[in-house]
């Protein structure tokens, strides 16, 4: 039965790396054929040897460490944005009819077109390039904190007018916690989205550091092999901080059901 | 009687709505003209308009409008319809799904905007580029959604399929399709709106018309009226493309509202 | 009935699933013989194999040991012969009442189709209702529209899956007089599965009582009193009690359940 068990866990973990290796030997043949189209595509080889160049640069970990740092302060800004409009909005009507029409109007124009006024109001610097990051995580932030603290279930609200709790009390111990999974919804998507906007912020307003500064560098050197480098870079990062942020929230809803029990 | 209340109500609600932004443009437009913000760095609204008016007199705003439509269109049949195809496949069949699976899972990490660059060395900025760049935009919430809604199709349609003998193309048209639609519909909404994301962002990398070519030109001669324009142009042709898919999606999906609230 | 169509001989059947890698026996050597035109439930407690019975006459269960034969034919998949109601209505909520009972009359032409819906809208009394979707139907209504597609394909025999199951208690005594209604005017073969006991001594000529684990028959009841049934004469309470022993729920106060 366990042997059983076993094998089906290896063949999962097969089936997931066959894919890669079979890809990256695709990737390799195709350049060792020597197709015209493929003058310029580095091979595999070639983008791992960049990848051990990079790894001794201390260039480039600055530049991961300064885009980390830029999406984080971000990121930070605008949850909290986002946590305090959307918390207000859904505990006053009369504030959802004030800021709503205005919030969903301006959230109608795409990120990117914030791009060319930002510059101008702001010129190229660092406060366009975090305050983009962070409007990116405020809409769904907002967003979802609406929408949990708006549907907190009717009889956890009776249950609360029931043993007398009011104000402060009622969001810190009903709604917050029952608007939580929302909350934490929109922080992922927040968190997502801001990583995306950190490549138009550094592609489109210059910068001396940054994944983004890297993979413009490669364009602009016409090394195709330090632009995937830095395009797998951005992929992997993204990924990670985006595992990190589930497990998280995870952990949040767990300890959350814990503290329920009790 | 409550019934007019309830009118009245949403007449107010719809009042509050409006005076908002309102008063926003009149503090904007008093703070200007009072010198206490300058007219280079916030265009007061009345001259925007006035800009507005005089892009479409001289034809460059429809000009830019359908530049960057046309860039929309063909972006969005491009990824949009892989990425339905690529969907429905993979979802039918296990085999195309791992391989598909795990490319579009890992491409699926790395920001769109970060390809551009790439896509600029292998394919210059022109045209194509920009229609290449849209249609990735529009391949992953195609293909995602498509998938997603496809391989959700409950078990008990597909038995109902065999007890009445529907294959291949019948079944999937009549039974597969439709059962996935509310999700491939939203597919095709966020597509769209990434799509349109997309163009302004390859425009304003390099192009010589569309919206997004309006702003960096606005943003070269130091217009900033230019730039707001083009910016409101954005957003209103987005919302306005929102706006129609939301409004097909009720026509095509009415079958899923249950008229009086009774249970389906 | 004239032609003799709708018959149904199950022999020696037997069918297990595999379970954790070990087969588990669902059905064992069962055998039944419904003649056409009769009506025929399926009774016992939940888990006792007798939807997966349902299943194989139905034909989307294909792997079994013995004989199940339709009209003397070997049961390898589902026909149009066999019409079958689920216990959800299953109507596919994008399409319309009158094309959901057009469902499986796809090869028709449009006239044809057209015929052939009115008239069963007509028999399970649903005529106007042709462009209305099942999401605004209640559940007594969607069952009957199920009922109207299942017999627009003309089937020799109708299989129903716990047809009523979902239905509150005063629809599915109404929808029981339907049932024996469309049975008298279709001169079509029925076969009921269903765990209300007296639903099927109503409705039935023979009452089949199942057993579970594994699934065996323990014993088919004729019901030969003349429709329709009172469900208070004595000769109904005394089936209902036969088979409520067969149950060992009956054994003390028969009655309790008449209540």
């Amino acid at each position: 039965m366990k042997k059983l068990l076993i094998s089906k866990k290896t063949k999962g973990i097969l089936g997931a790396i066959a894919f890669p290796i079979v890809f990256i030997a695709f990737w390799q043949l195709f350049i060792l054929a020597g197709f015209p189209s493929a003058r310029f595509l580095p091979s595999p080889y070639k983008v791992l040897q960049k990848f051990v160049i990079l790894f001794s640069d201390p260039t480039y970990s600055h530049n991961i460490a300064v885009s980390l740092q830029r999406v984080m302060i971000g990121f930070f800004i605008g949850t909290l944005a986002g946590f305090i409009f959307g918390l207000l909005m859904g505990l006053s009507k009369t504030a959802e009819k004030i800021f709503a029409p205005f919030f969903h109007a301006v959230r109608q124009v795409p990120m990117i077109g914030w791009i060319p006024l930002i510059i101008m109001l702001f010129g190229m610097n660092e406060l366009p390039r975090v305050l983009i990051i962070s409007v990116a995580a405020f809409y769904p932030i907002t967003l979802n904190t609406f929408s949990g603290v708006r549907n907190v279930p009717r009889e956890y609200l009776e249950l609360a007018s029931v043993y007398g709790y009011k104000g402060l009390t009622l969001i810190r111990k009903i709604i917050i916690p029952a608007a939580l999974p929302s909350i934490a919804t929109g922080i992922s998507l927040g968190l997502a989205m801001s990583w995306s906007v950190l490549m138009v912020a550094e592609i489109f307003i210059q910068t001396a550091f940054g994944i983004g500064t890297q993979i413009q560098r490669g364009r602009d050197r016409f090394d195709i092999a330090l632009v995937i480098a830095g395009i797998i870079t951005v992929g992997v990062l993204g990924y990670s901080m985006t595992l990190l942020v589930q497990k998280i929230v995870k952990a949040v809803e767990r300890g959350q059901v814990i503290s329920a029990d009790k | 009687m409550a019934k007019r209340f309830l009118q009245r109500l949403g007449l107010k609600d719809k009042l509050l709505a409006i005076i908002v932004p309102l008063l926003v443009l009149a503090a904007w437009q008093g703070a200007v003209s009072q010198k206490l913000c300058s007219e280079l760095i916030l265009t007061p609204p009345l001259t925007l308009l006035n800009t507005l008016l005089e892009l479409a007199q001289s034809g460059d705003l429809t000009l830019n409008i359908l530049a960057s439509l046309k860039r929309v269109m063909i972006g969005f049949l491009l990824g949009g319809t892989s990425g339905f195809v690529i969907g429905i496949l993979m979802a039918l069949s296990p085999f195309l799904n791992r391989i598909f699976g795990p490319l579009i899972k890992a491409l699926q990490q790395v920001p769109e905007f970060a390809w551009m660059p790439l896509i600029i060395m292998f394919l210059g900025i022109d045209e194509f580029a920009k229609y290449f760049f849209v249609a990735i935009g529009a391949f992953y919430p195609m293909v995602l959604n498509t998938y997603q809604g496809v391989s959700g199709v409950p078990e008990k349609y597909h038995e109902l399929a065999r007890v009445f003998d529907y294959k291949s193309f019948r079944y999937l048209f009549k039974v597969i399709i439709p059962s996935a639609l509310p999700s491939i519909i939203t597919g095709i909404r966020l597509s769209l709106g990434l799509s349109w994301m997309f163009v302004v962002g390859a425009e304003l990398f390099g192009s010589d018309s569309g919206v997004g070519y309006l702003m960096t030109w606005g943003r070269a001669v130091f217009q900033i009226d230019l730039v707001m324009a083009g910016l409101i142009l954005v957003g209103v042709i987005g919302f306005a493309m929102n706006f129609l898919l939301e409004r097909a999606e009720k026509q095509f999906l009415l079958w899923r509202e249950p008229v009086d609230g009774r249970p389906a | 009935m004239s032609n003799n169509k709708g018959t149904l001989e199950i022999r020696n059947l037997s069918k297990s699933f595999i379970v954790d890698n070990s087969p588990l026996q669902i059905l064992n050597n069962i055998n039944l013989t419904v003649t056409s035109g009769s009506f025929v439930s399926i009774v016992g407690s939940s888990g006792c194999g007798k939807t997966t019975l349902l299943r194989i006459i139905l034909g989307l269960e294909n792997h079994y040991d013995g004989e199940a034969l339709m009209d003397g034919k070997q049961i390898v998949g589902p026909g149009t012969n066999r019409g079958i109601v689920f216990q959800d209505h299953r109507l596919l909520p994008w399409l319309t009442v009158g094309e959901n009972v057009a469902f499986g009359l796809d090869k028709l032409n449009r006239k044809e189709k057209k015929l052939l819906v009115d008239e069963h809208l007509q028999l399970v009394g649903l005529i106007g209702f042709e462009s209305v979707y099942p999401s605004q139907l209640s559940g007594g209504m969607a069952q009957r529209v199920a009922i109207a597609r299942a017999l627009a394909n003309k089937p020799e025999m109708l299989l129903l899956d716990e047809p009523l199951g979902a239905l509150d208690a005063l629809t599915r005594m109404y929808m029981q007089k339907e049932l024996e209604r469309l049975w008298q005017l279709e001169k079509i073969t029925m076969i009921m599965v269903t765990h209300d006991i007296e639903e099927a001594i109503y409705l039935s000529d023979k009452v089949v009582i199942m057993s579970s684990r594994p699934g065996i028959i323990k014993q088919i009841i004729d019901v030969s009193s003349s429709r329709p049934r009172d469900r208070a004469s004595s000769e109904f309470m005394q089936i209902k009690a036969e088979i409520l022993e067969e149950f060992h729920l009956g054994t003390e106060y028969p009655f309790a359940y008449a209540i």
